[in-house]
């Protein structure tokens, strides 16, 4: 079983392996609050490496990013927004989808939020483009469904 | 350790999404969002019927709110999903604290409504039959209403604690009552003066204004905001000039002075509004006085206060 030693003789910081091969580092206070990274470290020791299948290495800088801060406790709203401000509707997706599956509880409500936002009073067509969504029913159930939820549509601009 | 190293894929597709991530995005937007969102897919449909959703939108102490209640109401509001004892909120007002007031979300953004009811207000000479007298209608939501045989006197208060009120929200205050079955008089001359006001905080009041509990009067005004002809004597129109009218100096901008008319047949005058900020504990004083013309007034049925959201766009 190879083992790849930490850089570090202390266990303070863990090495995370992406679904591409690269190899990052991060504090094991920081690591904590990602669950699904604490769980395999539980399991796996914290000398290890540790696989992330699931998230790669476009993403997970921006993760260990955020998680930096949060352990010094310098998360603020200005951080939050400049964190967020270059980050295209795509690149979000990315780190909401790697911040459920890292179960880093955090980073994933603030993603949430900051999704509902760019979501906001935006057409049913658009938040289907958004996620890659098809529609799946059928047109007499979607008709009933604009029929009962009218209301809900007043003031939306919808572009279909 | 063997790490399977996966095909580089495109990052996870999205409709692979779980119904739990969507589920917390629905919970980050509003009431509205969701019930139109609901359209984009059925796995959407399935999330926005979620407890963990509509929970968000519940104000955080609903349950203590509605254990106030008639144990029988509350059993039966108990046993529904969060989102149907949202709408069910939103759509009837429940009586609490001994039906002493009401209860209710407002529609768009589930904000706490509450109504005072006549007998949890003070009341001058509201003792005194010669004054004031308890009667029960059907069409309140309480078991009382107070009928305002006649006074001089005329000064009515209630109290509202700002913790029970939700945070970052304008609040608007109203008296909710109508024309007795004799006429109502003594109100279309002389205003009433409304105040809101933090009790014991020795400040300003946080709102003052005159107010004419008149229907009648607010509803001639109303008919006569149109745009009017000239009538001087050099007219050339060959009809009469219309009749004198009684408030000329008076303009749209004092409709504001007057009781409008509610969806569930009363009337309603506004005394006043109130931003919650929230966090704090304070006692909200709203009062409704006449008590310097001196003249008698009569003819009103007082069903209570109103401490409802005004809409964003006011």
């Amino acid at each position: 079983m190879a083992q790849e030693a930490s850089s570090s003789t202390s266990s303070k910081t863990i090495s995370l392996k992406t679904g591409d091969g690269e190899i990052f580092e991060i504090e094991a206070s920081a690591a904590k609050q990602m669950k699904t990274v604490q769980r395999l470290i539980d399991d796996l020791g914290d000398d290890i490496t540790i696989p992330l299948h699931n998230v790669f290495s476009k993403e997970l800088p921006k993760i260990i990013e955020y998680y930096k801060k949060d352990i010094t406790g310098e998360i603020t709203k200005d951080f939050e927004a400049e964190f967020v401000k270059d980050l295209n509707d795509d690149e979000v997706k990315v780190l909401f989808l790697a911040a459920n599956y890292l179960d880093a509880n955090k980073l994933f409500e603030f993603l949430s939020q900051n999704i509902a936002d760019r979501l906001e009073s935006k057409s049913v067509e658009y938040v289907r483009k958004y996620f890659g969504v098809e529609n799946d029913f059928t047109p007499e159930e979607e008709s009933k469904l604009r029929e009962e939820r009218a209301w809900s549509f007043r003031g939306i601009k919808e572009d279909e | 350790m063997v790490v399977i190293m996966q095909e580089q894929q495109e990052a996870v597709e999205f409709h692979d999404l779980p119904e739990g991530c969507i589920e917390n995005v629905l919970s980050f937007t509003t009431p509205r969002d969701v019930a139109r969102l609901s359209l984009v897919s059925s796995t959407f449909r399935s999330a926005a019927q979620s407890d963990s959703v509509w929970d968000k939108f519940l104000p955080s102490d609903y349950r203590s709110i509605i254990s106030q209640c008639d144990e029988e109401i509350d059993n039966s509001l108990y046993v529904l999903s969060k989102k149907d004892l949202y709408v069910n909120l939103t759509q009837k007002p429940i009586l609490i604290d001994d039906g002493k007031k009401s209860f209710q979300l407002d529609k768009v953004d589930g904000k706490k409504c509450y109504m005072l009811s006549a007998r949890s207000l003070f009341i001058v000479w509201g003792d005194t039959p010669r004054y004031w007298k308890w009667i029960s209608v059907p069409d309140s939501r309480f078991s009382q209403v107070a009928e305002l045989v006649s006074v001089c006197w005329f000064e009515i208060r209630g109290w509202i604690n700002t913790s029970m009120l939700s945070p970052n929200t304008l609040y608007g205050v109203y008296l909710v009552f109508k024309a007795s079955t004799s006429r109502t008089y003594g109100f279309e001359y002389q205003p009433c003066e409304a105040s809101i006001l933090i009790a014991g905080g020795g400040g300003d009041p946080v709102v003052e204004r005159n107010v004419f509990l008149d229907a009648e009067r607010g509803r001639r005004l109303r008919y006569q905001i149109v745009p009017r002809r000239r009538t001087g004597i050099f007219s050339r129109y060959l009809e009469p000039p219309p009749p004198p009218q009684v408030e000329q100096t008076e303009s749209v901008d004092d409709l504001q002075k007057y009781p409008k008319e509610r969806t569930d047949g009363w009337l309603e005058m506004e005394l006043g509004e109130y931003f919650n900020e929230g966090g704090d504990d304070k006692e909200v004083e709203i009062s409704v006085c006449e008590v310097k013309g001196g003249g008698w007034k009569g003819g009103l049925v007082l069903q209570g206060i109103e401490i409802r959201p005004k809409p964003k766009s006011c």
